[in-house]
């Protein structure tokens, strides 16, 4: 036999609202497919765990180092926005759950309906953290316009951390960590417009979900690290 | 000689027709179970806000942090599916939090032993104070 | 006729015709948008060698520089940068993709009996990932160099005038493309397998490149962040790492060397993945102590990332910590001596065929023995106070990187290079450029442990005179040594267009790589392989039914 002349695998729709599924060409079957991917996908959601663990080593580092500029800084933050915020992210957590269950079911309007509802959950933790890094601009805490020295962004405009050593650094992992969360919610976020935009074309369903629920996955990594930043960061233990 | 490949994929695509991903092995979790860990996660956060308002020393951050691995696994457990997941994905993904306790483990213990043998302290690197980049000369007050 | 072993049903040979990997398309888009790993190895094989050429530029320009004690070219700052580019191209562009990403790609599914990796757009996509970040390292030459050291340690690297910020972004998407490689051969090796092809019938290379890939997926991350924060702290000076603004450099080393040190293992697993295959193919005989290869692998990828506080114990750590990864230390060199005494025992009553991958093996042998004994030595607590930043380090990890591995590297390349090409080097040239890289590497990093024993500091621009003798010597040892690379270089291009064809099964290999056509046509194998019997079964092969002329 040829190599070209190969057959592709076909997964059948369910149904006429959803399209087949071929498998690539260099998979034994769809199984092999499915779990190759998911595979790859834990070893990635692996490095993120690694790659966030290195900014909460620094965190742990710092915070026995600076027991009160962290205690004080902390203070500095709207713990309610940030309650808020966390139930936002969990239920969007929830939302994403039931979206990829939607697609294990061949639910396509379900689906559709589950990610948007995670996408409005994005925009909103998204929303408030734009309020909270506003407020931060203003008391003078946000590194956002560099300069040669530390005095260039941070300057504590009501003087509030003027008793601790190294009122900034409390604020310097606030916003590296959370910035860096941020963006992982904006690519969520992306990614989940992604997947609303092939779900309206019909493309998962019960025989093939994997885009779906290897999403789902990276948006739970987002809600996870989010558990941990906020009792950290706002409730400074 | 192995099988013909074609009657193999053929089978294989029937079988999955019938059974979704041909073993039928995809678990799909009930949207009452959902349910309920959402509202226990919910809880739990509750339960982390009022337990910061209470001061147990040192135990805080240990009481914070512990709240805080409750939660984080019913996501993983439940959410992410991994309690139905294979075995290799379970290693992989949870192994990770091995290796990231390394780094937690050394780095920190290396910080909470550095003051046991000298006067140099956690609290201030021993360079601080005199180290100066020549580059920095004319913008020092 | 099709090329048939009792033990393993493939169906390959010669009756397809002469389409191959090489030809069965052609066209620039056919290389650049390709998902073939052969090809994609091919590219990162040809970026390798550039990127290995050029930082072997730098290393002669840095030898030629330290033949008098004030400097021989350049201004002490222009040294400073030179050294770092060779570092820095050497480790990032050359070392840690260069087994792996090459050799691997192009080797690794063969010898799985799979169609392709498991993940043929993210293999490219990590291709493209090194291109970028060897254009911003080329970049960052252009933008003014840096003189950080590859180590780029703070609070130097936080303040220096130069393109630290393009190159850190280079490490961080390198660091990408070494992920996306790592990850890509676990799945592969995970789901990929041929029937019949368990885990202890794999060949030493998998195992070699699997306990790399874990290695790959989880330090790298680290340094990524840490890069990361290196750029914050050079744009808004948040402090982390910088001691005037209460953070800690020492806490930089940390991090770094969290990746960098499993880094070393990076560099090194492949390395001897290679060894064991050339060991046991050219002395013809099943590997001493498989399992035991096996799982060192998998040790020493796991002791990596409990010894990283060993590259500073000059730095301030505590000296609570520096005790246990010192004692730590110790354990690396276990699994590593099974190895080496595996593969001795192996060599040992083979029929053992002296060809070039079989020399550049020995040489492996000998040169590993040196450069891992020393290692013990360093990680010594109170003798590593004293050698320290002197040349006996620099000779010792020259020893590992470029004695074990690059050697390690040319001995693969001469082994797999009639599969990847069909044509066979000019054998006399390539036992004596082994002969004269092999004598150039000695005579130049000997003179480095006397030196460095004696206390010549590392990445010093100027010297005592007391040192000339062993700096002269090493420059000339390295000028031998970059003769015997041109030389290998030289031939093995040369066979690409005038070399004689190769033998369809060239050492007489009993893996699956050797059971393709040669070159492999575009999914390997025209039907799915089953395995049958043990790995490294040299009594079942029939040589003369494989060893037929590639047509």
């Amino acid at each position: 036999m040829s190599h070209d002349g190969h057959h592709s695998i076909v997964i059948p729709a369910p149904g006429p609202e959803f399209v087949p599924h071929t498998v690539a060409h260099h998979f034994d079957s769809p199984v092999q497919e499915f779990q190759a991917c998911k595979l790859g996908f834990w070893l990635f959601l692996a490095t993120e765990i690694l790659l966030f663990g290195g900014l909460f080593a620094a965190y742990f580092y710092f915070h026995e180092a600076y027991p009160e500029t962290f205690r004080l800084g902390g203070q500095q933050l709207n713990w309610k926005l940030g309650a808020v915020n966390t139930t936002v992210l969990l239920l969007s957590s929830w939302t994403m759950a039931m979206g990829v269950r939607s697609a294990q079911t061949s639910q396509k309007k379900a689906t559709i309906l589950f990610c948007w509802l995670t996408v409005l959950g994005a925009a909103i933790f998204m929303g408030i953290k734009f309020v909270e890094y506003k407020a931060k601009y203003e008391h003078g805490f946000l590194p956002l316009f560099g300069g040669f020295e530390v005095a260039d962004w941070f300057k504590d405009t009501h003087h509030v951390m003027k008793d601790v050593p190294h009122g900034h650094m409390f604020f310097a992992i606030y916003f590296t960590m959370t910035a860096i969360h941020g963006l992982h919610v904006l690519i969520g976020a992306g990614l989940i417009l992604w997947i609303i935009k092939g779900a309206s074309k019909g493309r998962f369903h019960a025989g093939y979900y994997l885009p779906v629920d290897l999403v789902g996955l990276y948006w739970h990594l987002v809600d996870l690290i989010w558990i941990f930043l906020f009792p950290l960061l706002y409730l400074v233990p | 000689m192995s099988s013909h490949p074609d009657t193999a994929h053929a089978h294989a695509a029937h079988a999955h027709a019938a059974h979704g991903h041909g073993e039928g092995h995809h678990h799909v979790a009930s949207a009452g179970l959902f349910l309920k860990v959402l509202i226990a996660l919910l809880f739990l956060t509750g339960i982390t806000v009022g337990a910061s308002r209470v001061d147990f020393g040192s135990a805080n951050m240990l009481i914070a942090m512990l709240i805080a691995c409750v939660k984080a696994s019913l996501v993983i457990a439940i959410f992410m599916h991994v309690w139905w997941d294979t075995a290799i994905n379970k290693i992989m993904f949870l192994g990770s939090f091995l290796f990231l306790s390394l780094l937690f483990a050394f780095t920190l213990a290396d910080q909470a032993t550095r003051s046991w043998d000298g006067p140099i302290s956690v609290q201030r690197a021993p360079v601080a104070e005199q180290w100066h980049h020549p580059a920095l000369a004319d913008k020092k007050p | 006729m099709t090329t048939h072993t009792p033990h393993v049903d493939v169906h390959s040979g010669a009756h397809t015709g002469t389409t191959n990997y090489l030809n069965n398309t052609s066209g620039f888009m056919s290389w650049a948008g390709t998902l073939d790993h052969k090809r994609i190895g091919l590219m990162y094989l040809i970026g390798v060698s550039m990127a290995f050429l050029a930082g072997g530029i730098f290393a002669l320009l840095v030898r030629l520089h330290l033949w008098s004690p004030d400097g021989a070219l350049f201004t002490n700052e222009a040294y400073n940068q030179i050294f770092t580019l060779h570092g820095a191209f050497m480790v990032f562009l050359f070392v840690i993709p260069a087994i792996p990403a090459s050799l691997g790609n192009m080797v690794l599914p063969l010898m799985l009996g799979a169609k392709d990796v498991a993940l043929p757009r993210l293999n490219l996509l990590s291709f493209y990932l090194w291109v970028t970040g060897a254009a911003l390292a080329m970049y960052s030459i252009l933008a003014g160099g840096f003189d950080t050291g590859w180590t780029f340690y703070a609070p130097y690297s936080l303040y220096t005038n130069q393109a630290v910020i393009s190159i850190g972004l280079g490490i961080f998407i390198l660091g990408f493309s070494s992920i996306f490689t790592g990850l890509n051969f676990i799945v592969t090796t995970h789901k990929l397998r041929a029937p019949g092809l368990t885990w202890f019938r794999m060949p030493l290379f998998v195992w070699a490149i699997y306990a790399t890939s874990i290695l790959q997926v989880l330090a790298t991350p680290v340094l990524g962040i840490t890069v990361a924060l290196v750029a914050l702290e050079r744009t808004y000076h948040i402090g982390i790492f910088d001691p005037r603004l209460g953070g800690d450099p020492v806490l930089f080393e940390h991090f770094f060397w969290f990746y960098s040190h499993p880094a070393v293992y990076i560099m090194v697993l492949p390395a001897f993945g290679i060894i064991s295959e050339c060991v046991s193919v050219h002395s013809r005989k099943p590997l001493f102590g498989y399992k035991m290869i096996a799982f060192s692998s998998l040790a020493i990828a796991i002791i990596s990332f409990l010894v990283w506080g060993h590259h500073m114990f000059t730095s301030g750590q505590s000296t609570y910590a520096m005790f246990a990864f010192s004692f730590l230390t110790f354990f690396v060199a276990i699994p590593t001596a099974i190895k080496e005494f595996s593969w001795v025992a192996t060599v040992w009553k083979g029929s053992i065929d002296l060809n070039s991958p079989m020399l550049y093996t020995l040489a492996f042998l000998i040169i590993f023995a040196i450069g891992g004994l020393t290692g013990v030595i360093l990680g010594v607590l109170n003798v590593d106070i004293h050698l320290h930043d002197t040349y006996y380090v620099v000779a010792h990890f020259h020893y590992v990187m470029m004695g074990s591995i690059s050697l390690a590297f040319f001995a693969g390349l001469h082994h797999w290079w009639p599969k990847m090409f069909g044509v066979m080097y000019n054998e006399s040239l390539a036992k004596l450029a082994c002969a004269i890289i092999f004598i150039g590497f000695n005579a130049t990093f000997i003179p480095q442990f006397i030196m460095g024993s004696r206390g010549m500091p590392r990445r010093y621009a100027e010297y005592a005179a007391e040192y000339q003798p062993f700096h002269q010597a090493s420059t000339i040892g390295a000028m031998i040594l970059g003769c015997g690379v041109a030389l290998m270089f030289g031939y093995l291009l040369a066979s690409l267009f005038a070399g004689k064809k190769a033998m369809q099964n060239q050492w007489g290999g009993v893996t699956l790589d050797w059971m393709t056509p040669t070159p492999p046509p575009l999914e390997n194998f025209h039907q799915t392989p089953v395995w049958r019997g043990e790995v490294y079964d040299y009594s079942t092969l029939d040589l003369r039914s494989t060893q037929t002329p590639v047509s």
